[in-house]
């Protein structure tokens, strides 16, 4: 649960309003300290979604030295993305995502932006479900999408993501602050859990093997010639290399850093390099987590070549029984809950007079059916790839409006001096770029987990350049009048 | 006084989640073993644990 989220639900359950400073600076006598920081990002980012991208790596046929040092580096670029893209903003601003774009874009762009927004959450909530589905299976032994399944393939299974995700759509529109409470328990005992998985699953390689295990000379070996072998990926898989591996985790949250999402959180930072707490997430969870999950899917494969289906429960029950289980459901349920109430939240923002109760049993509604779909969740590793690019110009967007526009003789916050809901600049900036970036999935043969790097780029020189002719047509009177004075 | 009781408990569950495995990597335990031992610490940290994190409330200024 995010520190956003804290405010918000402690005031939502007294009040039924919402209440974290949405439209004013935040003050001083809120402000959270380092340790806040480190609790939030290492639960965080331990979630449901780690048990698929783990062994989705395997199946992208990655190697010991790609997977192990590019998530060194990937993870340490984001960690950097947060400290110098996020943080500094955000502590000198004080303001949530939202209020910002609205300063700049304008209210209408905002309601554009909550929509994609939305709608991403719905699709990686219903990720979320399939996981914790996929426990449901190991108990009633219906037949379980395999890896390149893209629609439901049993009606146990519909009836299992229907059953699971319905209860979650339930619990976040009547309760949500308990289950964020116990999220918030949960959340140590998961990693520890994830961290037994890794170990169990190490032996067992040591076992079936006969490898010698007695350094960690010998444990290299061990990872390069059983559990990561490299070669060719599964079929129907995008082989991943050191730069997909590196590319990938300094992405996966790039919706959060570069994207400006984590506006919100530091926002409540004494001190930008707060931001720094964010790596523990990324080693806890998009490094420990991962591999560990790795780990149990490789095992799998080497036990049976042939069975290479990546369901988390089996996976999970496999390595630690019926607590490998309850942590496939926790782990998919405690995050489900949050996306989606933030999902909730962004569609709530659209249609305001919808009550909250409403509007998250819909997004629930709707995560559920896209959970009975494992394209998405068996798709994961380019959908998250998906998700921080449609994202990712609107942080170009205020980064360039915070640090850059002045320094061109423009105005920052365009959309509040001037009174214009939708900012055509920065729509331009967000709405080209996206074609650009598809142009280069599609035609120029990038690889859309590499897109996202020259997209920022063009996004910043769409917006400056747009707002060059956008700010010469329609100069706000206020800006009219104090050129009339000088 | 039930409060710290219970930080304690729930930290000496996390102990006995992890050490298991553990003793499996090393090979000093069987799976079966390991897997009831993280079953009962799970069930205790979650009972310890919440007497203890379930009012905690969000932390502000006093969090220094």
């Amino acid at each position: 649960m995010t520190t956003q989220q804290k405010h918000s639900t402690e005031d939502t359950e007294n009040t039924g309003k919402v209440y974290e400073y949405e439209r004013e600076p935040v003050p001083k006598s809120a402000l959270l300290g380092f340790k806040s920081f480190v609790g939030m990002y290492a639960g965080e980012h331990c979630a449901g979604t780690e048990l698929m991208i783990g062994p989705l790596f395997v199946a992208a046929g990655v190697s010991a030295y790609d997977v192990v040092v590019g998530l060194i580096v990937g993870n340490a670029l984001a960690v950097l993305s947060w400290i110098f893209l996020c943080a500094p903003i955000a502590t000198r601003m004080r303001l949530t995502l939202y209020y910002q774009l609205e300063k700049i874009c304008g209210r209408k762009l905002v309601t554009l932006y909550n929509l994609a927004n939305g709608v991403m959450f719905c699709f990686l909530a219903g990720a979320m479900i399939t996981v914790s589905a996929t426990a449901v299976g190991v108990w009633f032994k219906f037949k379980m999408p395999g890896l390149n399944d893209l629609y439901p393939n049993s009606a146990g299974w519909v009836l299992a993501v229907l059953v699971v995700g319905g209860l979650i759509a339930v619990v976040a529109a009547y309760g949500y602050q308990t289950v964020a409470k116990f999220a918030n328990i949960a959340s140590p005992w998961m990693v520890l859990v994830f961290l037994a998985f890794g170990f169990v699953g190490l032996r067992q390689f040591i076992d079936v093997t006969g490898q010698e295990v007695n350094s960690l000379g010998g444990l290299w070996d061990l990872a390069k010639t059983q559990i990561w072998k490299g070669g060719a990926p599964q079929e129907g898989q995008v082989k991943f290399t050191f730069w997909h591996v590196t590319f990938f985790a300094w992405f996966c949250n790039m919706a959060m850093h570069v994207g400006m999402s984590d506006l919100s959180v530091f926002r409540f930072a004494r001190k930008s390099w707060y931001a720094v707490a964010s790596a523990a997430g990324m080693y806890v969870g998009h490094f420990m987590a991962w591999l560990c999950a790795s780990i149990l899917y490789a095992y799998q494969l080497h036990l049976d070549p042939s069975d290479t289906n990546v369901l988390p429960g089996p996976l999970a029950y496999r390595a630690a029984g019926l607590v490998g289980l309850v942590c496939v459901i926790i782990a998919g349920w405690t995050t489900a809950n949050p996306t989606i109430y933030r999902a909730g939240l962004a569609f709530q923002a659209i249609v305001p007079k919808t009550s909250r109760f409403t509007v998250t049993l819909i997004t629930g509604g709707i995560a559920t059916i896209a959970g009975m779909f494992p394209a998405i969740a068996m798709k994961l590793l380019g959908f998250v790839a998906l998700y921080g690019m449609l994202l990712m110009p609107m942080g170009a967007v205020v980064f360039v409006d915070f640090w850059l526009l002045r320094k061109f003789g423009l105005q920052s916050y365009y959309a509040e001096l001037s009174k214009k809901t939708f900012n055509w600049a920065a729509g331009i900036a967000w709405l080209g770029t996206l074609g650009i970036c598809f142009y280069l999935v599609k035609y120029a043969g990038i690889q859309i987990f590499f897109v996202s790097l020259p997209g920022w780029f063009i996004a910043a020189v769409l917006y400056i350049l747009a707002s060059k002719i956008y700010q010469k047509k329609f100069r706000p009177q206020a800006m009219v009048q104090q050129e009339n004075k000088s | 006084m039930i409060k710290l009781i219970a930080k304690i408990v729930s930290l000496i569950a996390l102990m006995v989640l992890i050490v298991p495995s553990l003793l499996f990597f090393s090979g000093r335990m069987e799976l079966d073993q390991v897997k009831w031992i993280m079953l009962i610490a799970t069930i205790i940290w979650f009972v310890a644990a919440s007497l203890w994190m379930w009012d905690n409330e969000p932390k502000t200024q006093d969090d220094k």
